[in-house]
C-alpha cells in the first residue's frame, strides 16, 4: 500500500480552474436523483404507493357501492288504515305507483294505529326503531287525517247540509301533520327522510288535485307553468367545473408531500449520515449544492404530483364508469389541454414547495427531527391550497396577489376556458410566484451558508441553563431571535385581545379604553418587558437615538405631512380592490361619529401620539433593532412591515399599514433611530383623524389642499401630485444622508465611533 | 503551503455562552511535511481543519493554502485540498467507483482522464475487489479507503486528515498511516490531527499541541522533548497541560515562548515570504 511519486503524477493540467457552474449543478442533481431512485422507501412512497393506492381505494369504493346498492331502505308506515277516503298512499306492499321515483328498493312495513296503546307508546317505539336501525324512517299518519278534508265531498252540497244538519262537514283544511321520524346521525336515515318527504309531497299533490277536480276546478291551474333548467356550458366545461377544483387541489397536496420527504433525506438525512460535510468540502459551491438539490426535490415533487393525479384519474374514470355515474357527463376524464396547464403551473409551485421544504429541512439534525417539522409546514401551506376551494373564491386582483392561491385560481380559470381573465391576471400571478420563489430559494441558500444551521451540535436544551444564558449574555441591543419572539408575542397578544372585545363601545371613554389597552398593554408592555429582560440598554434596544443628521427629524415631519395624501390614495385603492363589507362599515360608524365629536386634542393624543409611540417602539425599535443586525436591512424592513400590517387586524388597513411600514422601516434603517419614524407615524395618524376639522378651517388657503366632498374631506389632486414630489424629495434626502450606523455603533462602542467618523471626515475634507 | 496566522473562531453555545473554540492559533506547514495536531477531544483541532477546508469561516485571522485565502478564494482552496475526516462519510447508495468519480467530476476533471486516474488510485489503494460495492455494504476499512481515494482523486498538494484513524481497527489504521507516509514522500503537505500519542510519534515531522483552542507549543518531537525535559510524548503533553492550567493567564507566557521557539526553529520570516511568492505566481 504505497504510493510512488510518479504514480500520483501531475493532474493539475487536467483540473479546469474555471468550472462551468451549471455542470456542477447538473452533477449534483444527477447524483441526488440516482440516490433517491435507489432508495426503496422513497420509491415506495412516491411511485409505488400512488400507483397501488388508487386502484385499491377504487376497488374498495366499488365494493361499498355494491353493498349500498343492495341494502334496501327500511320504511315503517303507521296508521294507513285511516285513509280509506283519500287517494291511496300504499298499494299492497309498496307505495302507490308513481309516488316513488328512485329505483332504490324500499322495504315497507305497515302498522295500524291500534297496535299501540297510546301516542306515547307509539312515539317511544318509533324512536327506538329508528335509533336501533330497525327502520330507517318511520312515517306516522295520525287518525285526525281521517277527519281531514274529504276530497269527494261536493262543496255546495256540503254547504247545504250545513244548514240542516248538526254534523260539521269537513270543507276547510285542518292542521294535521304527518310525522317523519328519522335520525340525523345515520346517513341511510337521512336519505330516507328526503325520499319519504318526496313521496309524501307527491301524494299530497294527488290529494289536492282530487279535491279541486271534485269541486270542478281545473287541476292544471295548480301548475300554470313548468321549469326547464338548461345549462348553457358546453359539455367539456361542465366536466371541467368538477375537475378544475379537484385536480389542482390533489396535485398541490401531493406536490407538497412529494417535496417534503426527499428534502428531508437530502439535507437532514445527509447531515445524519455525515455525507453533507463531504459534499461541503468538495469544490461544489454552496449555491451549486442548493440548486442541484432543489432541482432534484422539485423533480420528485412534480413526479409525485403527476403520478398521483394520473393514477387517480385513470382509476376514478374506471370506477365511476363501473358505478354508472358517468351518465350525467360529470365523471369522465378531463380534457387533455387543461391537464397541460396544470402541469405548467406545477413547475413553479413544486419549486416553491421544494425550496421551503429544503430550507426547513436544513434546520433538522436528523431525518427523524425533520419529520417533526413537516406538520407545522403543512399547516402553514394548506390554507393556501384550501382557500381556492371555498365557494365564491374567484380569480381577482386580490386573490391573485396571494401566493399559490393565485396560481391555483388562474389554472382553474384556464381549465374552465376563461382565457381572458387568466391572461389579465397572469402578470400579477407571475410576479407574486416569482417573488415567493426567489424568497424561498434565498432562504434555502442562506440556510446552506449558515454554519449554525449546518453544524449545530446535538446539545441538550435545558431551561435553567437557557434562562441563565439569556440573562448573562444580554447584549446592549436585540438579537434576531428575540426580535422574532417579540413580534410573535405582540401578534398573539393582539389576537387574544381582539377576541376579548365583544362589542363596539359607543362612548368616547369606551373607545379610548379600546385603543389604550392594546396599545399600552399588548404592544408596549411586552416590548418593554423583553427589552428589560433581554438587553442591557433600554435606550439602545428601543433605538432611542438622536439621528446624527440635524435635518433628519424636520425632514421626517415633512415626509409625514407630504406622504399622507398618498396614503389616503393608497387606502382608497385598497378599499376599491377589497371592498369593506357593509356590516363592518356599520360596525365602525358609531366609532367614527364619536371620534369626530370628541375634543381634537384628545383624539390626536389617543389616535396619533399613543399608537405612534407604542407601535414604533415595538416595531421600528425593539423588533427592527434585532433584525437589522448582520447587515440584513431588507429582512428588518420586510418583517417589521408585515408584522405592523398584521397587527392592524382589518385586511384593508393591514395592506396600507404594510406599505406604510416599508417607508417607516426604510427611514428607520437610514437614520438608525426610532424617532423619525415616530414623527412620521404621529403626523400621518394626526392628519387622518383631523382632515375633516382641517377642511372646516376659516382660512381661505386651505382650499388649495383639502376640499369637502359628499364622501368626506378629500385632498386636492394638485396637492396630491405636489405632495408626491415632496415625498420623493424627502425619501431622496434619507437615501443620500450618511447612514447612522457609525453613531449607532458609537453608542455601543464610543471610542470606535469617534475614530470611524473622524477618519471619514478626514477623508471627506 | 499552509499559512495560518492568528486564527480565532468563536461560537455561541447554550452551556458556555460565547465560546472560543480556536484562540489565536498560528502555524505553517510546508511541502513534504506531516504536521501533527495533537489534542484531546474538544481542543479545537476539528474546527481549525474545517476552517482550513473552507467548510467553516474564521471569526478573525487569516488562513492561506498555497497563497489562496480561505475566505475570499474558497473554491481555489478546495481544489488544493483533500479532506479526510471522521465526519466525511461516504454515500450509502453509491458504489466506490461512482463516489470517487462524482467528486472527480465536481473537481472538473475530464471524463477519460478521470477514468484512468480512478483505475490507478484503485490499483494503488487495492480497492478493485469492491469497486462496485455500494457504500452501505462496505466494511469500515473499505469506507476509509473510498474516503482517501475521494480526497486524492484531484491530486491535491495539501491533504488534511482529521481524526482519520478514529474507530478503525488496528490493521486498517496501520494501512492508513502507511498511505499518509507515502503521500509525504511524494512531496505532499499533510496535516494530521489525532488524540493518539503513538500515531504522532510515529508519523509527524512537527507537532502542535492544542488545548482549549490554543496551541500550547509547537516544534519537532525532539525540540519539544528538549524544551520541556520530558522523554515521552505523553508525559510532555500532560506537563504542558498542567502548566497551562496552573498559569492564571497562561496564554501570554506560552505565546511568548511559543513564538520565540517557533521563529528559532522554522524561520518564520522566510517561510512566509516563500508562501506569498508562491501564491502570487
Amino acid at each position: 500500500m504505497t504510493l510512488e511519486n510518479e504514480e500520483i503524477g501531475n493532474v493539475e493540467s487536467a483540473v479546469e480552474i474555471a468550472t462551468p457552474k451549471w455542470k456542477n449543478v447538473w452533477l449534483i442533481y444527477a447524483r441526488e436523483m440516482r440516490d433517491q431512485l435507489r432508495d426503496r422507501r422513497t420509491l415506495f412512497t412516491i411511485i409505488v404507493l400512488p400507483i397501488l393506492l388508487y386502484p385499491l381505494v377504487g376497488t374498495l369504493l366499488l365494493q361499498i357501492a355494491q353493498f349500498s346498492h343492495e341494502y334496501p331502505m327500511g320504511v315503517c308506515v303507521v296508521g294507513n288504515e285511516h285513509l280509506e277516503r283519500l287517494p291511496a298512499l300504499i298499494d299492497g306492499e309498496s307505495f302507490s305507483e308513481g309516488l316513488v321515483e328512485s329505483k332504490q328498493p324500499m322495504e315497507l312495513v305497515k302498522y295500524s294505529w291500534n297496535e299501540f296503546e297510546n301516542r306515547d307508546d307509539l312515539a317511544t317505539a318509533s324512536e327506538k326503531w329508528v335509533r336501533d336501525g330497525v327502520y330507517d324512517v318511520v312515517v306516522i299518519l295520525p287518525p285526525e287525517m281521517a277527519n281531514a278534508l274529504d276530497p269527494t265531498v261536493d262543496v255546495d252540497e256540503a254547504r247545504a247540509t250545513e244548514a240542516t244538519s248538526d254534523r260539521e262537514p269537513n270543507i276547510s283544511p285542518i292542521n294535521v301533520n304527518v310525522e317523519v321520524v328519522f335520525n340525523v346521525a345515520s346517513d341511510q336515515s337521512l336519505v330516507g327522510r328526503d325520499r319519504i318527504a318526496a313521496v309524501i309531497s307527491r301524494w299530497r299533490d294527488r290529494w289536492v288535485s282530487r279535491i279541486l277536480t271534485s269541486r270542478k276546478v281545473d287541476a292544471s291551474l295548480l301548475q300554470p307553468f313548468g321549469v326547464l333548467p338548461r345549462d348553457i356550458a358546453p359539455v367539456n366545461v361542465r366536466e371541467a367545473a368538477f375537475w378544475s377544483k379537484m385536480l389542482p387541489f390533489v396535485m398541490l397536496v401531493w406536490a407538497m408531500t412529494g417535496a417534503f420527504y426527499p428534502a428531508i433525506d437530502m439535507v437532514a438525512g445527509e447531515k445524519e449520515r455525515g455525507t453533507l460535510e463531504t459534499l461541503l468540502c468538495s469544490p461544489a459551491l454552496r449555491g451549486e449544492i442548493v440548486w442541484g438539490k432543489l432541482a432534484a426535490v422539485t423533480t420528485f415533487s412534480m413526479m409525485t404530483a403527476i403520478l398521483n393525479v394520473g393514477s387517480m384519474l385513470v382509476t376514478s374514470t374506471l370506477v365511476f364508469r363501473q358505478m354508472s355515474m358517468g351518465a350525467n357527463g360529470v365523471f369522465t376524464a378531463p380534457p387533455f389541454i387543461p391537464l397541460l396547464w396544470l402541469i405548467i403551473a406545477l413547475v413553479p409551485l413544486a419549486a416553491l414547495f421544494s425550496a421551503v421544504a429544503l430550507a426547513v429541512a436544513a434546520m433538522a439534525k436528523s431525518s427523524k427531527e425533520g419529520q417533526y417539522y413537516l406538520m407545522p409546514l403543512m399547516m402553514v401551506s394548506l390554507p393556501l391550497v384550501l382557500l381556492p376551494l371555498m365557494p365564491g373564491t374567484t380569480l381577482g386582483i386580490g386573490t391573485s396577489l396571494i401566493p399559490v392561491t393565485g396560481m391555483f385560481l388562474m389554472v382553474r380559470a384556464l381549465i374552465e376556458g376563461q382565457y381572458g381573465a387568466a391572461l389579465m391576471h397572469l402578470p400579477i400571478v407571475f410576479c407574486v410566484t416569482t417573488g415567493a420563489l426567489l424568497l424561498a430559494t434565498r432562504w434555502a441558500r442562506r440556510q446552506f451558508e449558515s454554519e449554525g444551521v449546518l453544524f449545530a451540535g446535538g446539545e441538550q436544551w435545558e431551561f435553567t441553563q437557557w434562562a441563565k444564558r439569556l440573562w448573562l449574555d444580554r447584549e446592549p441591543y436585540t438579537t434576531p431571535m428575540q426580535s422574532y419572539f417579540a413580534a410573535a408575542l405582540v401578534l398573539i397578544a393582539l389576537f387574544f385581545g381582539k377576541l376579548a372585545v365583544t362589542s363596539m363601545p359607543n362612548t368616547f371613554a369606551g373607545i379610548a379604553q379600546l385603543i389604550m389597552v392594546p396599545q399600552i398593554g399588548l404592544i408596549l408592555a411586552p416590548t418593554l418587558l423583553m427589552a428589560i429582560i433581554c438587553t442591557r440598554s433600554l435606550r439602545l434596544s428601543l433605538r432611542l437615538v438622536i439621528p446624527k443628521s440635524p435635518l433628519a427629524l424636520p425632514v421626517a415631519l415633512l415626509l409625514g405631512i407630504t406622504f399622507h395624501p398618498l396614503y389616503v390614495l393608497l387606502a382608497s385603492w385598497v378599499s376599491a380592490i377589497y371592498p369593506i363589507s357593509d356590516s363592518a362599515a356599520t360596525a365602525m360608524k358609531p366609532f367614527a361619529e364619536q371620534i369626530s365629536a370628541a375634543p381634537w386634542l384628545y383624539v390626536v393624543l389617543l389616535m396619533a401620539v399613543l399608537p405612534a409611540i407604542c407601535e414604533e417602539l415595538a416595531y421600528r425599535g425593539f423588533i427592527f433593532g434585532g433584525l437589522v443586525r448582520e447587515g440584513a436591512g431588507l429582512r428588518a424592513i420586510l418583517v417589521t412591515s408585515v408584522v405592523f400590517g398584521i397587527s392592524h387586524g382589518v385586511l384593508q388597513q393591514s395592506i396600507s399599514a404594510t406599505c406604510m411600514g416599508f417607508i417607516l422601516g426604510w427611514v428607520s434603517l437610514r437614520t438608525g433611530s426610532v424617532l423619525p419614524g415616530m414623527l412620521i407615524h404621529v403626523t400621518n395618524n394626526a392628519l387622518s383623524v383631523s382632515m375633516g376639522r382641517i377642511a372646516e378651517w376659516d382660512w381661505q388657503g386651505i382650499d388649495l389642499f383639502i376640499k369637502s366632498s359628499p364622501g368626506g374631506p378629500e385632498y386636492q389632486p394638485i396637492w396630491t401630485v405636489i405632495a408626491a414630489g415632496l415625498t420623493f424629495c424627502c425619501l431622496f434626502y434619507f437615501a443620500l444622508m450618511r447612514t447612522n450606523k457609525e453613531s449607532f455603533f458609537g453608542m455601543v462602542f464610543p471610542g470606535l465611533s469617534t475614530v470611524a467618523s473622524d477618519s471619514k471626515l478626514a477623508r471627506l475634507y | 503551503m499552509i499559512d495560518v496566522v492568528d486564527l480565532t473562531k468563536s461560537y455561541s453555545d447554550l452551556q458556555r455562552g460565547t465560546f472560543v473554540a480556536v484562540d489565536h492559533v498560528s502555524f505553517q506547514v510546508g511541502p513534504g511535511e506531516i504536521f501533527g495536531l495533537l489534542g484531546a477531544n474538544g481542543a479545537g483541532k476539528t474546527t481549525v481543519l474545517r476552517i482550513l477546508s473552507t467548510v467553516l469561516k474564521p471569526t478573525s485571522g487569516t488562513v492561506r493554502v498555497r497563497g489562496y485565502d480561505v475566505v475570499s478564494q474558497p473554491s481555489e482552496v478546495r481544489s488544493q485540498i483533500g479532506f479526510v475526516s471522521n465526519n466525511t462519510a461516504i454515500y450509502d447508495r453509491m458504489t466506490a467507483t461512482e463516489m470517487v468519480e462524482f467528486f472527480g467530476r465536481l473537481h472538473g476533471m475530464a471524463r477519460d482522464f478521470l477514468a484512468e486516474r480512478v483505475d490507478r488510485l484503485f490499483e494503488q489503494l487495492r480497492m478493485n475487489d469492491f469497486r462496485d460495492c455500494p457504500g452501505s455494504k462496505m466494511s469500515t476499512g473499505m469506507k476509509q479507503k473510498v474516503s482517501i481515494a475521494r480526497a486524492l482523486i484531484h491530486d491535491p498538494p495539501v491533504l488534511v486528515f482529521d481524526e482519520a484513524t478514529l474507530g478503525l481497527d488496528v490493521m486498517v489504521a496501520r494501512n492508513l498511516l502507511a498511505v499518509v507516509r507515502s503521500l509525504r514522500d511524494s512531496g505532499k503537505c499533510l496535516i494530521f490531527s489525532t488524540h493518539i500519542m503513538s500515531e504522532v510519534e510515529k508519523l509527524c515531522d512537527r507537532i502542535a499541541i492544542m488545548h482549549q483552542g490554543r496551541i500550547l507549543d509547537t516544534g519537532t518531537l525532539d525540540q519539544l522533548r528538549s524544551a520541556h525535559g520530558e522523554e515521552s510524548l505523553e508525559e510532555l503533553f500532560f506537563a504542558l497541560l498542567s502548566r497551562h492550567e496552573a498559569t492564571p493567564d497562561g496564554s501570554i507566557d506560552f505565546l511568548v515562548t511559543d513564538s520565540r521557539a517557533f521563529a528559532d526553529t522554522h524561520n518564520l520570516e522566510n517561510s512566509s515570504h516563500a508562501v506569498v511568492s508562491e501564491g502570487s505566481e
